[in-house]
């Protein structure tokens, strides 16, 4: 019967047609099955697709991933975390520092003296080897010339406190000093004060110099002036030594005018640069010559040398011209066309060890090896970067042999971290989960109240049920595989009995049902998170519970995101909440540690305020010396410490996933291929060494080293 | 005969309109915004929002905004608000893809289930029928992602093979038997996940039709005339059952372009699904409108042709 017959054959044919196609494909042990190319390909996957191609205008981490490999910094990080010079060869820091004079005020023993006399006289200190104090006889040995200047008068507009428009004031700042130094010394003028007296720079009379337009009371004059023209300026400088013959994609000479192209395209408000804050210190960029660039800042600000990381921008494709012949070509208006409009940001062009080739969107990003890169061509001939949503897609794909890494989840850890036929790499991230407390608000003003708390949740635990142990304990604000972490504080230990006992202290005692209480208030308040984070959402329950048992009436809140952030966080209407921050590696805290940003909409939204810790923080940020630094880092997370405005929870810890078959490919002393097992670094880094990778047909034997 | 064709045309003609209106309607009424003028999202300031409100029409009337769109449309101007690339070529390329999956998947189904529903209604209650029938209930029954994830987990974890997307990522062809038989490999599952839970609808109405039509008494007849057993059924009895399915033929057009948006999206497959579901995502008006469009045009042309149809497979009916 020829309809049954058809009716069973046809699809049991299909099916056979369609199943013998599994020989063909290639297989994660055989991956180059009817495909040569995949060991020259390296293919990795993200969840979300990258935004703009552009190291100044975006921030996100699939950008960041792709503009890591297609741009180049002046520097970067090594191994050990030190500073690295990529573009720039090498550079120097020093500084330029400068003083009003006030020909009025006596000079100790010296009496009122002209500029002239004064210069004279400073020039006498620094050549004679007097027997200063060491501190101010370091500062001048420091200083490697003076000189005299008459700056000219200039108009300036401040915006002052309770006035919509902002005031224009003329100045005529008096002649000053200025002190080319051959380092930074941020003591410099207290160390001067020794032989000028005291505040001859504090109390610099600036209104005397200052006009303005409009009539202002004396009072506003004066604080208008004072931050107009301060008495004194610390100018630290960086001078880059560029790279010589190093060439864009497409064959351009990099010089040191795209050095200053690109700091000016960040401050430029109409690219709305999201990098802008990090350059705000900058007082001005000097080209030197085609490869040295001379950055003057405005102040002392440390972490500034970090900034130049930035991938550098070729000028001739982005600078003006370019940019009107693109609009001209694309029949846009030039004057309503800038760098964010231009299809540089989907094809970018930099001096990175991989040059751009195809972006489908939602799909991947393809990147190939650059011949020409100054640092040697990368071994992979590609670079694919896949976006996949889904993390068990992810994961499979991983299997099948066609995404070379995959970070795994915490509760895979344990299964993958030994199966034979991967390599696996761990270490902790550079971020910190926290309960943070509303310090304006009672209890938490009582920093026993909120040590109490952090003694009665057992931490441990936490990071065992909830994280799967792929996680530590953490003590303070600074990333842990850093210097500036201080390893000699231990956690707090879980010990609700010394935690009763300090809340006892605090006049918290429990009462006939068991709740805490205090002049007949019962201790209760309430712990928020966002939505979408399943593990924030557990440690709520758990840390709830901790509490309860201790006697506090916790309840607990999620909020959807923003709802969270703009009506919660940036409103400071919050009683304790649970929140995480990803750190950089700078050890600057100002922005969420410093009592200065506790205001709506700041960073120190607990409300953090200690004068000694306002100081230290301070400190670093104007520290160039890294031993110095460290130690300051070191006190100030005692004092984080001590006073537990957060309970610092742990640090998580990641786990990716490599292709046993990748290895890394160097040249031995005798020119000869040798193939090397790949070792993360000291900080946990294992792509450090990416531009060596390679990828063999079967695993190498590693038995001759 | 042409009376009826002239009748049915105005008729469908008239359904088109309403359903353009109404689906115009709700796209506007739905709650959210298209992505790109989102206030919540960070990315625009209010300038870039009001020029791309200004771009989309969306500061014009509703009536306005409804000519504007369909008139693009029918010239085949209109382009996609995220990619601002055409519409229609998108949809075509997109169809393209889903094609082979929709092909595969029909042919499985519509051959599969006749034999299966024939043999479990010939030994109705047999042993056949009662494991035929539980699988059809466990194939409906089970959440078509939930069984898709189980299917590539089981498969890539022990053939170590790739599964997802359309081809193997990244493959650079040693040869185009290579290519035929990659492409082949990822047809595979997605096209038998979705024929499966066909199968089992359909094998149930089969077997149904049978049961009804086998009491009949010129299928007594066909067997006392002594017949062989697959004349009486896959003939006799077949032909006359088939009279329901020719409306079920019919609609299966529209599934050309609705696709599957679950099998598409989990095996990151390229298709026509997966585009509408990311266009309602983003609310990119003019995909999902145009897609909607389209889908209607071909309930329309389906309904049609099973009408078309019957008069061909039933000489009662007279149009």
């Amino acid at each position: 019967m020829f309809v049954k017959r058809f009716l069973i054959l046809a699809p049991f044919l299909l099916l056979l047609v369609l199943l013998q196609s599994y020989f063909w494909v290639p297989s994660y042990e055989e991956q180059t099955r009817g495909n040569p190319g995949r060991l020259e390909e390296f293919i990795t996957a993200s969840i979300g697709d990258a935004s703009l191609l552009n190291p100044i205008l975006s921030a996100d981490s699939a950008s960041s991933d792709i503009q890591g490999k297609v741009f180049e910094g002046l520097i970067d990080l090594d191994e050990n975390l030190d500073y690295r010079g990529r573009l720039a060869r090498s550079w120097d820091i020093s500084e330029q520092a400068f003083f009003y004079v006030r020909p009025e005020k006596p000079v100790p023993e010296q009496g009122a003296m002209s500029p002239d006399a004064l210069l004279n006289f400073l020039r006498e200190q620094v050549e004679k080897s007097g027997d200063y104090p060491q501190p101010l006889q370091e500062s001048l040995e420091n200083i490697a010339a003076l000189s005299l200047d008459s700056p000219d008068k200039y108009q300036a507009s401040l915006s002052l406190a309770g006035q919509d428009d902002p005031q224009v004031f003329q100045v005529e700042p008096p002649d000053r000093i200025v002190l080319d130094l051959l380092e930074v010394d941020p003591e410099l003028f207290e160390n001067l004060t020794l032989l000028l007296g005291e505040a001859y720079f504090q109390e610099f009379p600036a209104f005397r110099h200052v006009r303005s337009e409009s009539d202002l009371d004396p009072g506003q004059l004066k604080a208008a002036a004072s931050k107009l023209l301060p008495g004194y300026e610390h100018n630290p400088v960086i001078v880059f030594h560029l790279r010589d013959q190093v060439r864009f994609h497409d064959g351009h000479l990099f010089d040191a005018q795209d050095v200053k192209f690109t700091y000016e395209s960040i401050v430029n408000p109409r690219n709305l640069s999201p990098r802008v804050s990090d350059y705000e210190p900058v007082k001005a960029v000097h080209v030197l010559d085609d490869l040295t660039v001379k950055i003057v800042y405005k102040r002392l600000y440390s972490p500034a040398l970090m900034t130049w990381s930035i991938g550098i921008l070729p000028e001739h494709l982005l600078n003006r011209q370019a940019l009107d012949r693109e609009a001209e070509s694309r029949g846009k208006d030039p004057d309503d066309f800038f760098m964010r409009d231009s299809r540089f940001n989907r094809s970018p062009v930099g001096c990175g060890p991989f040059q751009f080739e195809t972006w489908e969107s939602d799909q991947y990003i393809r990147l190939d090896s650059f011949a020409e890169y100054w640092d040697g061509e990368p071994n992979y001939a590609s670079y694919a970067y896949r976006i996949v949503p889904d993390l068990l897609t992810q994961e499979m794909e991983f299997y099948a042999g066609t995404l070379d890494a995959y970070s795994v989840q915490p509760h895979q850890v344990e299964r993958l971290k030994t199966d034979p036929r991967f390599q696996s790499f761990s270490g902790t991230s550079f971020g910190y989960t926290y309960i943070g407390y509303n310090s304006r608000r009672e209890p938490f003003d009582d920093s026993r109240v909120r040590r109490a708390l952090s003694l009665a949740l057992d931490v441990d635990r936490i990071i065992k049920y909830v994280l799967y142990g792929q996680g530590e304990r953490i003590t303070g604000p600074f990333v842990k595989q850093t210097e500036y972490y201080n390893q000699d504080i231990k956690p707090l230990p879980y010990d609700p009995e010394k935690a009763l006992q300090l809340l006892a202290r605090a006049g918290w005692t429990r009462n006939s049902q068991g709740w805490l209480e205090k002049d007949g208030r019962i201790l209760q308040f309430t712990l928020i998170t966002n939505t979408g984070n399943d593990i924030r959402k557990s440690i709520l329950a758990i840390v709830q519970d901790f509490w309860r048992r201790i006697g506090i009436k916790v309840s607990t809140d999620t909020l959807e995101w923003s709802v969270f952030i703009q009506e919660r966080v940036n409103k400071l209407d919050f009683d304790a909440l649970v929140l995480g921050w990803n750190m950089g590696i700078e050890p600057d805290l100002y922005q969420i540690w410093h009592s200065s940003q506790a205001d709506p909409h700041e960073l120190n939204f607990v409300g953090f305020d200690d004068p000694k810790a306002d100081a230290l923080i301070v400190d670093i940020r104007q520290e160039y010396d890294k031993e110095r630094q460290i130690e300051a880092c070191h006190r100030l997370h005692e004092i984080i410490a001590r006073e537990q405005p957060y309970t610092f929870l742990y640090v998580s810890k990641w786990t990716a996933l490599l292709d046993k078959r990748i290895v890394i490919k160097d040249l031995d002393a005798d020119g000869e291929v040798v193939y090397k097992k790949i070792r993360p670094t000291k900080t946990g880094d294992y792509s450090f060494y990416f531009n060596k990778w390679v990828k063999r047909p079967t695993v190498p034997d590693f038995a001759a080293e | 005969m042409f009376a009826f064709l002239a009748r049915s045309f105005v008729q469908k003609m008239v359904t088109l309109f309403f359903v353009s209106i109404v689906s115009f309607l709700i796209i506007h009424l739905a709650p959210g915004k298209p992505s790109q003028i989102d206030p919540m999202n960070p990315k625009f300031t209010p300038e870039v929002m009001e020029r791309f409100q200004k771009e989309f029409h969306l500061n014009k009337p509703l009536h306005q905004q409804y000519l504007l769109f369909y008139s693009g449309l029918l010239s085949g101007k209109i382009v996609s608000w995220k990619d601002s690339r055409p519409v229609l070529p998108k949809i075509w390329e997109r169809f393209l893809n889903s094609l082979p999956l929709f092909i595969v998947g029909t042919i499985l189904t519509w051959t599969i289930s006749f034999p299966l529903g024939i043999r479990g209604a010939i030994f109705r209650g047999g042993w056949f029928d009662r494991s035929s029938t539980l699988a059809a209930y466990v194939l409906i029954s089970i959440p078509g992602f939930f069984f898709a994830y189980l299917l590539i987990i089981l498969v890539v974890s022990s053939l170590h093979v790739p599964v997802i997307g359309m081809k193997t990522f990244g493959l650079q062809y040693s040869s185009v038997l290579h290519w035929i038989m990659d492409h082949l490999w990822h047809l595979i599952l997605p096209s038998v996940l979705g024929a499966s839970a066909g199968v089992a609808v359909l094998s149930r109405y089969v077997r149904n039709q049978m049961l009804e039509v086998e009491g009949r008494d010129y299928v007594r007849t066909a067997v006392a005339k002594g017949l062989t057993p697959d004349q009486v059924h896959y003939k006799h009895a077949l032909r006359n059952a088939l009279l329901p399915f020719v409306t079920m033929f019919g609609l299966i057009l529209p599934g050309l372009i609705g696709g599957s948006v679950i099998i598409e999206s989990i095996f990151s497959w390229p298709g026509m699904g997966r585009m509408a579901y990311e266009a309602i995502l983003a609310r990119d008006y003019p995909v999902i409108l145009t897609v909607n469009f389209i889908s209607a045009v071909l309930v329309l042309t389906g309904t049609f042709v099973s009408d078309l149809l019957y008069m061909l497979v039933d000489p009662r009916i007279r149009l």
